[in-house]
């Protein structure tokens, strides 16, 4: 959209490239562990849920955040990819927002590294997500009086593009893990033999790790394309115009997800992606960038194999020699990462938007 | 020529010399050198569409460009294309007040006519398009219009093989540019004119055919010419003089009235760069101002042109008017509708128009001379949309998977 700005790529390179720098100096990774509180003001987050829900944030008003970000899929997309902007599909598979104010990097391939008011607005303009012109959002928001209530009340004033990418990621803060057995300290003995497998013969804690398990940073694990990316043209399209865009070389014949070599251009960074939370996987299937994998019994079993086939692959990954039991308790263990769904009324707007815009009242009175 | 009996001698040489070349160029040079004082250029016939040299005409770009115009892919949910706002059963424009924008959207401007849009230097109605080309463009990236982006509707040409064969055979390149698709839509464009088998009778008239027109009709073509001056600013061979007026059109009252359309207005003031004070402020459609930012530029449109008008209902710039009996009575009250309404710019408006007093009987004249401008309606059976297909095969594809 027209008002869209691309994090610098080099910039975010760096910033990067510190991080991975600090993490390989590290001799232990962090310890996994519940998360840190957040400071939420309500008024601003209620805003934001109802901006979340409202259809009337894209472009031709036929989809909200909620239609890739399923509330009862733990936020993620129902379908191993995006259903994307209504005329296009997608590429990847929307990832969980539970959480995602905890995190540092947004997006598979990271390349959002600041905050998630960027975040917000890369959703909402860019054309096979939302298709978003912000010029027209903000005056539709205007337009309706439950808003302009809102938006005063939340101290924000007037209705304006800059406070909707405010209150979105305020009301993303409340999307928080509650409940699960692994922060209730009530695991199950298979879970918490889970956890010593997680953390132990498993490796996975060296990439799943901190409060959020994940060292969010990239890595290559070898997932296979999903081939529904390139077959199906109403994804591909997406993808050439997202690689088209991204200014990735030669993307008319890429056949495979360039993930992080998106930031870097760099040939070793091919295929890698950031490491995805743990948190919430009860909800969030299918799993992986791309939706490869149906099951948390697949995953254990795609890691056991030392992941999939890729000359990129990390050289952290082989295979594990798990036995049955052990890759059922990793999965009890996976599980208890997961707490109640954010299903109901204080995280999901539900009541019914305007079916139309409401005119203002004597409007060659009033000031626009 | 009668209208030698109305023209000043002053101009009678200039006037012929149009006349002679019979082209749009002499036409302008003659305004540019007339005084305020000098009579415009007389009407004359509408000559052959101009082509501009860096987007020559072939056939095959003219098919593609059809195809294009047709298609709703060129916009940003595939569901509008450029015949979705210029509808061939809708005089190629659309027939409601504000053409029906992007879905979610309503736009705040009449949609005008692609036909005959090949002999304008400039495209919308303030003009702020300097051809074709970029008039497509703008139109299919605009947020309440097409809404597309550049990278997703030249994706979509790029996943449509016959889309891919047809530009490499037109313009030369392994996949389909986005750049080449508004030289694509405007070659189709330039060819949909009122010439040929769609003449309309004035131009006959014009060109010595003297049955063309009727008796009332000349003597409405002498009103034109004469008492009620449309002749001033519709003049030579386009019937318009291509410069930017305030006629004392008034504002549309579904601004009022239609939430929608408030949104629109909003963002329209937003888009076009108003100051804050004007985004606030404006109850209208500041028209050239948006342009000039001069404040004696508010409320001013480019004069339209008046050929297959029979076709474009409503008429104006916020299509306030159904019919061209309304417009004829909004010239003879001198700029005001019949509930007294004008421009909210009245220091705006042109001398030009003033009170006519035009009787009924000329009113009807006048109205059926605007009916020579218009000659048999333009149909076209759309093409249909050549499918989306894989770029890759699943062979192809597994090949890349194992070379990873």
């Amino acid at each position: 959209m027209v008002v869209r700005v691309t994090t610098g790529r080099a910039l975010l390179a760096a910033t990067l490239g510190l991080g991975l720098a600090a993490g390989v100096q590290a001799a232990d990774s962090p310890d996994i562990g519940p998360l840190p509180q957040l400071e939420i003001d309500k008024a601003k987050a209620e805003l934001g849920k109802r901006l979340f829900f409202d259809k009337r944030l894209s472009g031709d008003a036929a989809i909200s955040c909620a239609d890739c970000h399923v509330p009862a899929k733990g936020y993620a997309s129902e379908k191993a990819l995006s259903p994307g902007y209504p005329g296009n599909g997608h590429f990847r598979n929307a990832s969980s927002l539970v959480n995602v104010a905890h995190r540092k990097v947004w997006n598979w391939d990271g390349r959002i590294g600041t905050n998630l008011n960027d975040m917000t607005r890369e959703m909402l303009t860019e054309d096979y997500i939302m298709n978003m012109d912000m010029r027209v959002m903000q005056e539709r928001v205007k337009q309706d009086p439950v808003y302009v209530k809102m938006f005063k009340d939340a101290g924000y004033g007037e209705p304006s593009n800059g406070s909707v990418r405010k209150a979105i990621p305020e009301y993303m803060k409340t999307l928080t893990s509650k409940g699960s057995p692994f922060d209730a300290g009530k695991m199950s003995d298979s879970a918490n033999k889970g956890m010593a497998l997680f953390k132990g013969k498993a490796g996975c804690v060296q990439c799943h790790n901190g409060s959020m398990m994940t060292d969010g940073k990239p890595h290559n694990t070898g997932v296979p394309e999903n081939f529904d990316v390139f077959m199906d043209p109403m994804n591909h399209q997406a993808f050439i115009a997202f690689t088209m865009f991204q200014g990735i070389p030669n993307y008319m014949n890429l056949k495979r997800d360039p993930g992080y070599y998106n930031i870097t251009l760099m040939k070793e960074d091919m295929g890698k992606f950031i490491t995805p939370s743990l948190r919430e996987l009860k909800y969030s299937s299918p799993y992986m960038h791309n939706g490869m994998i149906a099951t948390l019994a697949d995953v254990v079993e795609f890691y056991n194999n030392g992941g999939g086939k890729d000359s990129n692959k990390s050289d952290k990954l082989k295979p594990l020699g798990l036995n049955d039991q052990e890759k059922k308790d990793l999965v009890a263990f996976l599980e208890a990462l997961s707490g109640d769904e954010l299903t109901g009324p204080e995280h999901v707007w539900d009541k019914p938007f305007p079916a139309k815009y409401e005119a203002i009242e004597n409007w060659t009175q009033v000031r626009n | 020529m009668s209208v030698n009996k109305i023209a000043p001698t002053l101009v009678a040489a200039a006037v012929a010399t149009v006349l002679a070349a019979g082209s749009v160029q002499a036409a302008n040079e003659a305004s540019a050198a007339g005084t305020a004082k000098a009579a415009p250029p007389a009407l004359a016939p509408l000559g052959e569409a101009p082509i501009p040299p860096d987007n020559k005409s072939t056939p095959d770009k003219v098919e593609l460009g059809k195809m294009l115009f047709f298609d709703p892919r060129v916009g940003g949910d595939a569901s509008t294309g450029c015949s979705t706002c210029h509808e061939p059963d809708q005089g190629w424009a659309w027939a409601e007040d504000f053409s029906r924008g992007y879905p979610g959207t309503v736009h705040w401007r009449n949609s005008q006519s692609i036909i005959n849009s090949a002999y304008f230097p400039r495209q919308f109605w303030a003009g702020s398009a300097s051809s074709n080309e970029k008039q497509a463009k703008a139109a299919a990236k605009g947020g309440v219009a097409g809404n597309g982006e550049d990278d997703i509707m030249e994706a979509r040409m790029a996943v449509i093989p016959e889309y891919r064969e047809r530009f490499k055979k037109v313009f030369g390149t392994e996949w389909p540019l986005i750049d080449d698709v508004w030289l694509a839509i405007s070659a189709f464009e330039r060819t949909m004119n009122t010439t040929g088998k769609y003449e309309v009778p004035l131009d006959k008239y014009l060109k010595g055919d003297k049955s063309a027109l009727d008796e009332q009709q000349v003597r409405g073509m002498a009103l034109f010419n004469g008492k009620a001056g449309c002749i001033n600013c519709h003049n030579g061979s386009l019937a318009t003089d291509l410069d930017y007026h305030n006629i004392g059109i008034p504002p549309n009252k579904r601004w009022e009235e239609d939430g929608l359309a408030q949104v629109t207005f909003r963002f329209e003031q937003y888009a076009k760069g108003q100051t804050e004070e004007g985004y606030r402020a404006a109850k209208s459609d500041w028209g050239f101002y948006y342009r000039s930012k001069n404040k004696w530029d508010r409320g001013k449109f480019r004069t339209a042109p008046l050929r297959y008008i029979e076709y474009t209902a409503p008429y104006m710039h916020n299509g306030v008017f159904y019919t061209l009996e309304e417009v004829v009575d909004f010239y003879n009250a001198g700029g005001v509708d019949e509930e007294g309404r004008t421009t909210l710019f009245p220091e705006n408006k042109s001398k030009l128009i003033k009170p006519l007093g035009l009787s009924d009987e000329e009113k009807e004249d006048l109205v059926a001379f605007l009916g020579a401008f218009s000659g048999p309606e333009i149909t076209m059976e759309k093409p249909k949309q050549p499918p989306y297909a894989p770029l890759f095969t699943k062979a192809e594809l597994e090949a890349a998977q194992e070379e990873k």
